[in-house]
């Protein structure tokens, strides 16, 4: 494996501007309590908060491109930058090339400082009096799951640039091998997960159930093993087409029945595997190879599908499930909270995971985009990222306070390339309906 | 009602059993009870219903250990059950009509993941024209996926045929699922005495249990269950046909078991049953009449009656359907001149009843001509009366010397 850092990271709604850690920093790098001299510095920010001038130990350093002495380097060991007083020649280029005001010059010393982490030990962090700030690993997922056993096989015939790949290698290290995987006919065993002809795909035991008895049949091996005393994960990670559509009345069944499920929908918003077709999933407006583009008839051209998708997240919501949540592969911190949550949800009763994965086949988008065109969901409210529990209700888990218009998700696409300007405002308009209406459920958990 | 006679026990070996009066359903429920699956799944329907109502109550009363599912529908019913057997579970449920259409996804692939489930199929006629009664419509319109599928004549065969599917099923040579047949309205309602076996001598007979040694979903034991096969060439076809073969060996291993599984339960509780085909008063016949199920009753009456009447008429009952017991009947017809076979559901392809449409090609394999007719009786609850029978006897007696019908005759239309 690779290496990643600690840092310290900075809670702005916790912090009420004290200045603590700035005199803990000065009394601990020189000896005096002037806050000027602290390498750590809380200045007032635009909506009457505050923000952090602190060193992020850039993994891309400005101030060690710019220094013409080479006295600043990213330590391969630590991944602090360190700054070489033998070296420094103060011209203070640095501080101009720091785009986060956190190299400056200490008046005391008239050299430039920066913060060094008190070598692992930063002695900010514990000033603090209300954990504004907290020293914590970067990049966790890298530095927890990497370790973890891989269960799927070293090569899985997805498309090119197709991310579920990725949320299956990351699921499956996350729940372990005393798991059965139910993967109904779609991408994930056509991409190999159950095998062809006595080569498998997958480490743990796996196989196809039908597309309409996925939740049915992981029933029925879960409550078997239940009986017998032995503590088995049952999960399914399935299209949105077998979800939404035929196997519906059994998922519906199952999380009625509150069958100890994990049931991860992998939704890429239509039958992708089988050639692109329509699902209730499909979102208005969007070609696919069964609601192409055409002149039509009677001055009616065809344009794409003429019905808004099925919410499926939120039906299951109605179901009260133990644990509902939509994920997306562009936030993937928060799709492994959820699939903590999930997972331990799934032990008590039904938990529903929804992940929107754009298709760069059938979204028509090049490859290397899959992760941008996610994300560009949720930045537009396109997709929005939320949890739902039957104890709190749902709650936003990445709100979205100033959303970008919804034409520049929809740009991104070839399946969305034909919209007229009506057809657009309709999807705009959908996706303001669409937040409000969740933000009323939000508000009614709150109430 | 027809009667439903109960066989004089052919008593091999004293067994300790209690006596009760029951209806079929409530003795294919005790059955179920006495079998001791680990899962059922139900989802009711007319006229199965008061099987599964009665299984919900053994569970409920704690006079039988099983998870209960209520699934919302057929479907899962049946795939609630594929989860638990691949996890090791004995597995029951019962269906019919509707719901057994409703379920042909899942149970087309039962008998190719090979899970020995048991499904009582309280037989109902298919709809339309609309129809809540009993007939063979729904089990002969599936009796072509690999499922063995057995018809009992009376109350008694219910019970114990529910209890020998699962030895039947579980064999290892057989390793397929297994349809008790019992007809919808005249056994699943008829109440008649009814001898219950005691719980530890079923309990012997059963022996362990051991449902997923071949094919299992458990991370102890990981495998990739029901990988892509098949394709143009090369390891995939040859893999898909090696399946295909597997089943139907399994298929006819499952007729000489099913010999053996009747022939342990007549020397354990006395009670034999014809496990293929029975032959009831053939020796000293010219011609025969072929029957099924519930009906028998009323037509070894009208035989007996023929008999004392002077005609030389026998009957021949298929218990086993699927797979189709050739052998054992080609060694019935070998006694015969000419046969009428009674439906109680019908063959749109051949205009003629699914089981006279079976015989036709069994009666080729005996290498020479056998004057053959086809009765449809008894559908949508309809009775097939003793005086019913009178009438296939007399059709089927004209068959030794005049030529055969080319249509059907069909019973209840005016009567």
């Amino acid at each position: 494996m690779g290496r990643s850092y600690n840092t310290i990271a900075f809670d702005a709604a916790k912090c009420d501007g004290c200045g603590d850690c700035m005199t803990a920093c000065a009394t601990a790098k020189t000896g005096s309590e002037d806050q000027t001299r602290s390498r750590i510095q809380i200045v007032g920010s635009a909506d009457d908060g505050f923000e952090l001038a602190l060193c992020r130990q850039c993994g891309d350093p400005k101030c060690v491109t710019v220094c013409p002495a080479a006295a600043l380097t990213k330590s391969t060991e630590s991944g602090v930058i360190e700054w070489d007083a033998a070296k420094c020649v103060d011209c203070l280029l640095c501080t101009i090339g720091c785009a986060y005001a956190s190299i400056a010059l200490d008046a005391g010393t008239g050299h430039v400082a920066k913060c060094d982490t008190c070598d692992g030990a930063p002695a900010c962090v514990p000033a603090c009096p209300h954990d504004a700030l907290t020293y914590i690993t970067t990049a966790r997922i890298y530095n927890e799951v990497g370790d973890w056993e891989d269960l799927f096989a070293p090569g899985l015939a997805g498309c090119q640039g197709c991310n579920t790949e990725l949320l299956m290698r990351h699921t499956l290290r996350r729940v372990g091998p005393d798991t059965v995987l139910a993967t109904p006919p779609g991408c994930v065993p056509g991409m190999g997960s159950v095998g062809f002809n006595g080569t498998t795909g997958t480490k743990i035991p796996v196989f196809h159930p039908l597309l309409t008895n996925t939740a049915a049949m992981l029933a029925g091996i879960k409550r078997q093993y239940k009986r017998v005393g032995r503590e088995v994960n049952a999960l399914a990670i399935a299209g949105d087409g077998g979800a939404s559509d035929v196997g519906f009345q059994s998922l519906s069944g199952a999380a009625e029945r509150n069958e100890q499920i994990l049931f991860m929908v992998v939704d890429n918003e239509g039958y992708m595997n089988t050639g692109m077709q329509r699902s209730s999933c499909t979102p208005y407006g969007a070609w696919t190879s069964t609601t192409p583009i055409g002149k039509g008839s009677d001055g009616m051209p065809a344009q794409g599908k003429t019905q808004d998708a099925k919410n499926l997240p939120l039906i299951m919501v109605n179901h009260r499930c133990e644990y509902v949540a939509t994920a997306s592969t562009a936030y993937m911190e928060d799709l492994y909270d959820k699939l903590d949550k999930a997972i331990e949800a799934s032990k008590v009763g039904f938990a529903y995971l929804h992940v929107y994965s754009p298709c760069t086949t059938g979204w028509r988008f090049p490859t290397d985009q899959n992760i941008e065109v996610a994300r560009k969901a949720v930045e537009t409210n396109f997709v929005m990222l939320w949890e739902y529990t039957p104890g709190a209700g749902l709650q936003f888990t990445r709100p979205v306070d100033d959303p970008l218009p919804v034409t520049e998700y929809l740009k991104a696409m070839g399946r969305f390339r034909h919209l007229s300007p009506d057809q657009i405002s309709h999807i705009q308009g959908k996706v303001v309906e669409n937040l409000a209406f969740v933000k009323q459920m939000v508000h009614q958990a709150r109430a | 009602m027809t009667t439903a006679t109960v066989e004089t026990p052919n008593q091999t070996k004293p067994a300790k059993q209690k006596v009760i009066l029951c209806e079929g359903n409530e003795a294919a429920a005790l059955g179920v009870a006495l079998a001791r699956p680990d899962m059922v799944a139900v989802y009711p329907i007319t006229p199965q219903s008061s099987l599964v109502e009665h299984v919900a109550k053994l569970i409920a009363d704690g006079r039988m250990d099983a998870d209960i599912v209520d699934a919302e529908g057929e479907h899962s019913v049946l795939s609630v059950l594929q989860g638990a057997a691949l996890a090791g579970a004995r597995t029951y449920t019962a269906t019919c009509g509707p719901g057994l259409a409703f379920m042909f996804e899942p149970y087309f692939r039962t008998s190719g993941m090979r899970l020995p489930i048991v499904m009582s199929i309280v037989t109902r006629d298919g709809i339309t024209p609309q129809s809540v009664w009993g007939g063979h419509q729904d089990a002969m319109t599936v009796r072509e996926v690999g499922w063995v599928q057995v018809y009992c004549e009376t109350v008694q065969e219910v019970l114990d045929t529910t209890i020998m599917a699962f030895k039947i099923a579980e064999h290892h040579d057989v390793m397929l699922p297994v349809n008790v047949c019992l007809d919808g309205n005249y056994l699943s309602y008829g109440t008649s005495r009814v001898e219950l076996p005691d719980q530890a001598e079923v309990d012997a007979f059963m022996g362990v249990k051991d449902v997923n040694w071949h094919v299992a979903l458990d991370p102890l034991r990981p495998m990739a269950v029901d990988p892509l096969t098949g394709g143009s060439g090369g390891k995939g076809p040859s893999t898909f046909v090696r399946y295909r073969k597997g089943q139907c060996r399994g298929m006819q291993n499952s007729l000489r078991v099913i010999e053996e599984v009747h022939e342990e339960w007549a020397q354990r509780f006395g009670r034999r049953f014809a496990p293929l085909v029975e032959e009831y008063r053939l020796d000293g016949a010219d011609y025969a009449i072929m029957t099924l199920g519930s009906m028998t009753g009323a037509a070894k009456d009208a035989i007996d009656e023929a008999r004392e009447a002077g005609k030389r008429v026998g009957l021949i009952k298929i218990k086993t359907f699927s797979p189709f017991p050739v052998e054992a009947l080609l060694k019935a017809m070998n006694k015969i001149q000419a046969l009428g076979v009674v439906d109680r559901s019908v063959g749109f392809r051949w205009n003629c009843g699914p089981m006279y449409q079976e015989m036709m090609g069994a009666l080729y394999r005996l290498g020479r001509h056998v004057p053959s007719m086809s009765f449809i009786g008894g559908l949508a609850g309809a009775d097939i009366t003793v005086g019913h029978f009178h009438r296939v006897i007399e059709a089927t007696e004209k068959l030794v010397t005049n030529p055969a019908p080319a249509e059907p005759v069909w019973l209840n239309e005016r009567d």
